[in-house]
């Protein structure tokens, strides 16, 4: 199969109006949660979003997903630009575009049982013409991510962590998706529970050709499903490589101390890995440092640093990396 | 008097809930030596937290504890009034919890809560507690110490909650500080930075450690010893060794196969564990392993096996160590 763009982030920015503090005159400060992000995903492929909390993985899934009015930048979906389009012309597509959270308990309506959860959007789509119909598929949807026939008439608290995931996972294959954001989808379960939910959407996505946007912080899991891998700071994307290419050879000093930190599964490796330590915490959003965001803690910084924002460069291959100074 | 710092017997508490009774830990035998940094991994509610509350008799009033001992450094803990017993925590026994904004007062400074415990329990001066504070301050890595000194909890950030929290509980130089997920909430990076200060605490103050978690990987680099709980009970305990590279267990080795590799070697699927833990609620009669067990037989529903000796140091829990050791079977 020709690899195919199915979706391209260019220059994407969102930032958020913040009332300042201001005594005399109340402004607004932008908090810019997402500044000029660009990447693109293929067709059927897994793009890992890496970085500490508050980074703006998060916004940039759901700014992709038009939940949020992109302050700047272009979003290319299947060759078309969704950036600026209506409610009514984003309709058709939004259904292809969904979304798995990772608290499944918020993000499931705790009054309707499951049928309604899954049913419900199948009706408002059209994709059913009847409740004989939507049965089926809701039983269909069920089967496919490990639950049974019955669990269809129960409630969202009577199932565990694992299974309400799975149920939010059906929710949004009934809607016949192209493309799924999946925000931190098994950072609530537990370890024996991740790989089965981690199993099911590699089985979806080989059997239907999906492509995922994979967000999380779980940086071996990442490596374990992912084909290309964008590791974000402070709003910004500071490398961009496949998976392995970043994993082995990575440039920029934050990847570097970021994969160092994450623990090991294995007192030997553990032992013999040298780590290295950041020091102190992710800068305010909202007074991001002047130059290369990352400045504050990297252990290369230099003059140039403080001056000027390094820009995302190509090293070969496809392997970006933003650093005056990288390895 | 045991040569063990804590030791603790056949312990058992459950829960009177409007629903039932939880029994949540069910016959937990463990030790901590002086010095000794060890682990206890286990899934959500498989009863971590509560075994580390009962011995250290914090649990609401709804809990009923038993064991057939808890003895801390010589001490029945279970002797002790509320009084003596409070005595002993952050002064012999230091905590440090998963959410620091739960056990730091948000009424209070940062500065009043380090030097109040020095003051009540070291019964030095003020100005003393002041600069133990500052001191202890800088040496889990907090920046500013004067400044922070004044501060309230939420001004700080999470990573420095929680240093600020193990600055409390290591201020009085407790002789066993109980960390319960501390890094749980915490980004890898701050977590990186937390365990390498706690391994160097342990280092300098010679002080043991029992770290709760249900991350493999942080259990992997920092502890000697570990134990595996699984529905309230001792699965399988050993060295770091014995758990990653020699486990007995059928659950022991189930969590092993759920995460992935290093990534070094070629991509294998994930094994799952498949179903869920059980409802301690009515938990079964026998392993409570059995009903995702593999390898799970007759009698593993019927009755729970004890830990048996698979090598020096090396226990584990399950029936197919008994086939073994009465002989049928060559391993
Ligand atoms: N609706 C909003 N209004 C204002 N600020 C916001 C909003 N949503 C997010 N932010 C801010 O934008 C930044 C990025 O947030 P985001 O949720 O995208 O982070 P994240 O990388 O997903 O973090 P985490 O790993 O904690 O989920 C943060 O500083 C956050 O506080
Ligand atoms: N105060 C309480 N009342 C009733 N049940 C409780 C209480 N605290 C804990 N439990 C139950 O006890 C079991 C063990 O809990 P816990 O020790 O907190 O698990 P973990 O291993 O995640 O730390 C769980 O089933 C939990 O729901
Ligand atoms: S640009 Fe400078 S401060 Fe930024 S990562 Fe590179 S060396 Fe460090
Ligand atoms: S006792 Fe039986 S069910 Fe339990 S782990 Fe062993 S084989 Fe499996
Ligand atoms: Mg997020
Ligand atoms: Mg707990």
């Amino acid at each position: 199969m020709q690899d195919r763009v199915l979706l391209d982030v260019q220059h994407l920015k969102m930032y958020f109006p913040i009332s300042g503090n201001g005594l005399l005159h109340r402004k607004t400060v932008p908090l810019k949660a997402v500044d000029d992000v660009s990447f693109s995903i293929i067709e059927g492929h897994t793009f890992g979003l890496v970085g500490e909390s508050g980074c703006g993985k998060t916004t940039v899934g759901r700014t992709i997903l038009k939940l949020y009015e992109a302050t700047g930048g272009k979003i290319v979906y299947d060759g078309r630009d969704i950036t600026a389009m209506t409610e009514k012309e984003y309709f058709p597509i939004r259904r292809e575009m969904q979304m798995i959270f990772q608290d499944p308990m918020t993000s499931l309506d705790p009054r309707q049982t499951v049928n309604e959860i899954i049913g419900r959007p199948l009706m408002l789509q059209k994709l059913v013409s009847s409740k004989k119909e939507r049965d089926e598929r809701v039983q269909e949807l069920l089967h496919m991510v490990g639950l049974k026939k019955d669990h269809a008439n129960r409630y969202p608290h009577e199932f565990s962590g694992g299974q309400r995931q799975r149920i939010g996972i059906a929710r949004a294959l009934g809607l016949n998706p192209r493309f799924i954001v999946c925000d931190e989808p098994i950072s609530a379960l537990d370890v024996s529970i991740q790989a089965q939910v981690i199993n099911i959407l590699g089985d979806l996505q080989e059997k239907m050709g999906l492509t995922y946007l994979f967000i999380s912080h779980d940086l071996s899991m990442i490596r374990h499903i992912s084909h290309r891998v964008g590791v974000m700071y402070l709003g910004h994307i500071v490398e961009v490589a496949d998976v392995e290419e970043l994993y082995t050879s990575m440039r920029h000093p934050y990847t570097q101390s970021l994969m160092s930190a994450a623990p090991i599964a294995d007192p030997e490796i553990a032992a013999a890995s040298k780590r290295i330590i950041l020091e102190g915490a992710v800068p305010s959003p909202l007074n991001p440092p002047s130059g290369c965001p990352f400045r504050t803690r990297c252990r290369f910084a230099t003059d140039t640093c403080a001056d000027r924002m390094p820009e995302l460069k190509d090293v070969g291959g496809g392997h970006l990396v933003a650093c005056h100074n990288m390895l | 008097m045991s040569e063990h710092l804590l030791e603790v017997q056949n312990l058992r508490t459950s829960f009177v809930t409007g629903g039932g009774i939880v029994q949540a830990v069910r016959g937990v035998s463990m030790y901590v030596d002086r010095g000794e940094f060890i682990g206890i991994i286990g899934e959500s509610g498989c009863g971590k937290s509560v075994s580390m509350l009962s011995v250290l008799r914090l649990l609401d009033d709804n809990a009923a504890v038993k064991a057939d001992r808890i003895e801390f450094d010589g001490i029945d803990l279970q002797k002790q009034t509320r009084k003596s017993m409070r005595k002993i925590l952050g002064r012999q026994i230091g905590m440090i919890f998963q959410d620091p904004m739960t056990s730091l007062n948000p009424l209070y400074t940062i500065g009043n809560q380090l030097t109040e415990p020095l003051c009540y329990h070291l019964k030095i001066s003020k100005a003393d507690a002041r600069k133990e504070a500052l001191n202890m301050l800088e040496t889990v890595g907090i920046n500013e110490p004067e400044k922070r000194l004044k501060q309230y909890p939420h001004e700080l950030s999470g990573g420095m909650r929680q240093r600020a929290m193990i600055a409390i509980a290591m201020s009085c130089r407790p002789k066993l500080l109980i960390a319960d997920e501390p890094t749980t909430a915490l980004d890898v990076t701050i977590q990186a930075q937390i365990m390498e200060l706690m391994a160097e605490l342990k280092t300098k103050f010679t002080t043991s450690t029992i770290l709760i978690t249900h991350d493999l990987g942080v259990i992997a680099s920092v502890c000697s010893r570990i134990m595996v709980m699984y529905g309230g009970k001792i699965m399988e305990q050993g060295t770091a060794g014995d758990i990653f590279y020699r486990p007995r267990h059928p659950y022991t080795e189930g969590l092993l196969r759920s995460v992935p590799g290093d990534g070094s070697g070629p991509k294998e699927k994930l094994i799952p564990i498949p179903g869920s833990p059980p409802d301690l609620m009515n938990p079964p009669a026998g392993c409570p392993f059995a009903a995702r067990c593999k390898k799970a037989m007759k009698i593993c529903g019927l009755a729970m096996p004890g830990l048996v000796d698979v090598a020096e140091g090396h226990k584990c829990a399950c029936w197919l160590l008994y086939s073994r050791a009465s002989g049928n079977r060559e391993v």
